[in-house]
This record gives structure tokens, sequence and C-alpha cells, in this order.
């Protein structure tokens, strides 16, 4: 299944495309929610690493507006349990994947993305 | 039951032959391929261990995805995406064999770079590179690997198939492929040996068609052939110098007494060694 984390991580790969190739915009999808073990340590050690811009603007392109814009300095509780929440619980089903700067489409089905490219288009 | 390894040769089409003999097989023998690769390898699972809190990994061709739950102990405390290209797998890894715990995979090819460049804290790629059919696609496949952690901070574990069969392996190698490797061997072996691996798909789990005498002669016909690079002694370390090379890339520890711009950043082989029938390396990444 893909959540946010996984695709906080991703970057358009296609043939010539690499300056603003991330984060890619999520369009048509299709949500489940699943509870995951919270792990605050996780949460804390994570969040220095975590592109907060990309994080906010894809929560949003999925509907989920509870982030804060501002990548905050300090995790209180609440914080905590939005960002697992944001982070590992929604998970995307369905959906595609593009790339803002060369307009690639990956699909995600069945919870997988899939990055595979066509052989010319790869580098 | 034992398999017979054979020499092969790669044709002039390297992407071709893997599609044949690697990622095809995988997807025709993904369910029989997955109930028996439950067990975490022992020393890949020591690497886990070794992981602090918060960081994020990459397993660079997951297969069934059995080390993306690890540790079990301490649920969530870092998270592995695993990264295959054989959907029948991947299907597999996404629930850990059918569990209710789902993990986070993504279809994709070990040599691409569907990744922010360096968004990983570390990256495991346990029997991955020797699928790849020539030297130059498995230099590629560390150098997605170097490229994929933090350039200050990420942690690298390969493991590749040794030439060098421990008692204890269920796969006999056949005495022309002997030979070939002893002859090799004088050189110190550099280039290793293309082999297949058939994959059986009627024995253990499965019933078998025939009796297993009549099954043991040669390669049985329902068997696959999978394309592996039997790695030999110092190949895995020539392969991560070069792969380093490639990038600018010091190998080494990091030494603050070199002031040239070009050692500021570099590689440092932690460990590397054989274990059961696998040479392994271990490899940090480091910037000054």
């Amino acid at each position: 299944m893909v959540r946010l984390i996984t695709h906080n991580l991703l970057a358009c790969h296609a043939k010539g495309c690499t300056t603003n190739n991330f984060p890619l915009k999520l369009t048509d999808v299709k949500l489940a929610l699943r509870e995951a073990d919270f792990n605050p340590d996780f949460l804390r050690g994570f969040l220095p690493r975590v592109e907060w811009d990309a994080l906010i603007q894809a929560s949003r392109e999925i509907g989920d507006t509870s982030l804060p814009v501002e990548r905050p300095e300090m995790l209180d509780d609440d914080l905590l349990r939005q960002l697992h929440h944001v982070l590992l619980e929604i998970h995307i089903d369905e959906g595609s994947m593009t790339c803002p700067n060369c307009g690639h489409v990956y699909p995600i089905s069945n919870g997988i993305p899939n990055m595979l490219l066509a052989e010319h288009e790869i580098w | 039951m034992p398999s017979e390894v054979t020499a092969t040769a790669v044709d002039d089409n390297p992407e071709a032959y893997e599609q044949r003999h690697v990622h095809a097989v995988y997807d025709h023998i993904a369910s029989h391929f997955s109930s028996t690769r439950y067990k975490p390898w022992p020393l890949v699972s020591e690497f886990l261990l070794s992981i602090p809190a918060g960081w994020v990994g990459l397993d660079s061709g997951t297969g069934n995805g059995k080390y993306l739950g690890l540790p079990t102990d301490h649920p969530g405390k870092f998270w592995t995406i695993g990264l295959d290209r054989s959907q029948g797998l991947l299907n597999l890894a996404r629930t850990a064999g059918g569990s209710d715990k789902i993990r986070e995979v993504v279809r994709g090819d070990v040599l691409d770079n569907g990744w922010r460049r360096g968004a990983f804290d570390f990256a495991i790629s346990i029997a991955t590179i020797h699928h790849l059919a020539t030297v130059e696609r498995r230099v590629a496949g560390v150098k997605r690997l170097l490229e994929s952690v933090s350039p200050r901070h990420g942690r690298i574990l390969i493991y590749v198939w040794a030439i060098e069969q421990d008692e204890h392996s269920k796969r006999i190698i056949p005495v022309s492929t002997r030979e070939r490797i002893c002859v090799d061997a004088e050189e110190q072996c550099p280039s290793g040996q293309d082999v297949f691996v058939p994959w059986v798909l009627s024995s253990d789990n499965a019933r078998p068609k025939v009796p297993r005498g009549e099954q043991a002669q040669n390669v049985p016909p329902d068997a696959i052939r999978r394309y592996y690079h039997m790695f030999s002694g110092e190949e895995l370390r020539v392969l991560v110098q070069s792969a380093a090379k490639e990038l600018g890339l010091k190998v080494g520890p990091p030494s603050s007494n070199e002031a040239d711009a070009n050692s500021s950043e570099g590689v440092e082989i932690v460990v590397s060694g054989w274990e059961r029938s696998n040479y392994y390396i271990e490899l940090r990444r480091w910037q000054i």
C-alpha cells in the first residue's frame, strides 16, 4: 500500500527529467484508512528527514488538512498523532502520480505505485 | 532436493535476457518461492538491529518482503520500503504473505532512480545484484544504491551469491562448471561465473508428478531456469570500487588529513566477507 511516507521519497525519473521532478501530484485517489502501530520515536526521528512542503501538498491533494503548513519545531502529543495518521494510516489504494516537470503519470494500482518506465523513457 | 547448476552465457541483449531468465521466472514462481523464503538471514537481521529509530530504508529487490517487517519487537521503529520488478512477489510482499500488516512496496527496476536523491538513510540489496546480467549493469546497480542513501550517513548492505558454496548448500555445482571455476580461480576469478539455477516447482511443497527417481535426472521438465552471476572472491569489493569511482567517491574511511576537494565525499567499506555461500559487504557513506 502506498502511504505518504513513501510518496515523500518518490521522484520522477523519466528521461531528462532531473529538476522540479517531485513531489508527484496525486489525483483520482481511492483511499483506505488502516490503523498502524504508533511509534513516537520513529516520528521524532523522521521529522527532520521528511520534505515537509511535499507532505503538506500531498496531504491536501488527498483531502487531509490536519498538518500545519510550516514544519513544526517540536512535536507535541496532538501533532505526533496527526503526523502518524497522515504518514502511516492513510493508504492510497488507487490513483495517479503526475510529475510536476514533465507530466509523466505513474499509476497506483492495488496499493502499489508503478515506477517502471517504457524503454524509450529510460535514461 | 538438490538442484543442478549449469553454466550459461549472457547474449548481447542483457535486458531481454534478464526479462526472460529473471523477471518472468520470479513472476511465475512467486508464491512457491515465497513459501520457501520466510526466514531472514542472520547478518541482515543484525544489520537492521543497528538501525536507529526514525530512519527510512530501501530494500532494493525485496522479493517477498521478508525484511520489511523488521524489527518485529519494535514495530515501526524505522520503515523499510520494498522495491521489486515482479508484480507477483510485490503482491505477496505487500501483505507479508497474507498477514493483516501492510508493507510499503513500490514496483520498479533496481537500475532506475525513482527516488529523491539521497532520500534514504539505509539500503539493503539482498540476493539481487547477482541477477543483473553484465558487469556494467551490476556496477550501475551498486551506483543506484550509493545514490539512494544520504551522502552524510547512508548505510548499505549488499549480499550476492558466491561461487564458493558451503557443504550445506542444496545446490550441486556440476563438475564441468567447477573446472571452469578452478581455471578462473588461478587469476582470482575476476569475472565470476554466469549460471542457470533451476527452480523445481514440483519438489518440496508441491506434490511430485513423477517418482523422485525419474525427476532427479538432469533438469526436470518443469524446472525453470533462473539466471545468476556467481561472484568470485574479490569481485563484490571491486564492483563497489568501480561504482564509487564512477560517482567520484573516495573508497575508504573518512580522512581529515586530505584537504583536497576530491576527498570530501566517500564510502567506507565497514566489513565484507563470505557467509553461507554468499558474499556480503557493508558500506557507509561520509562527507567532510
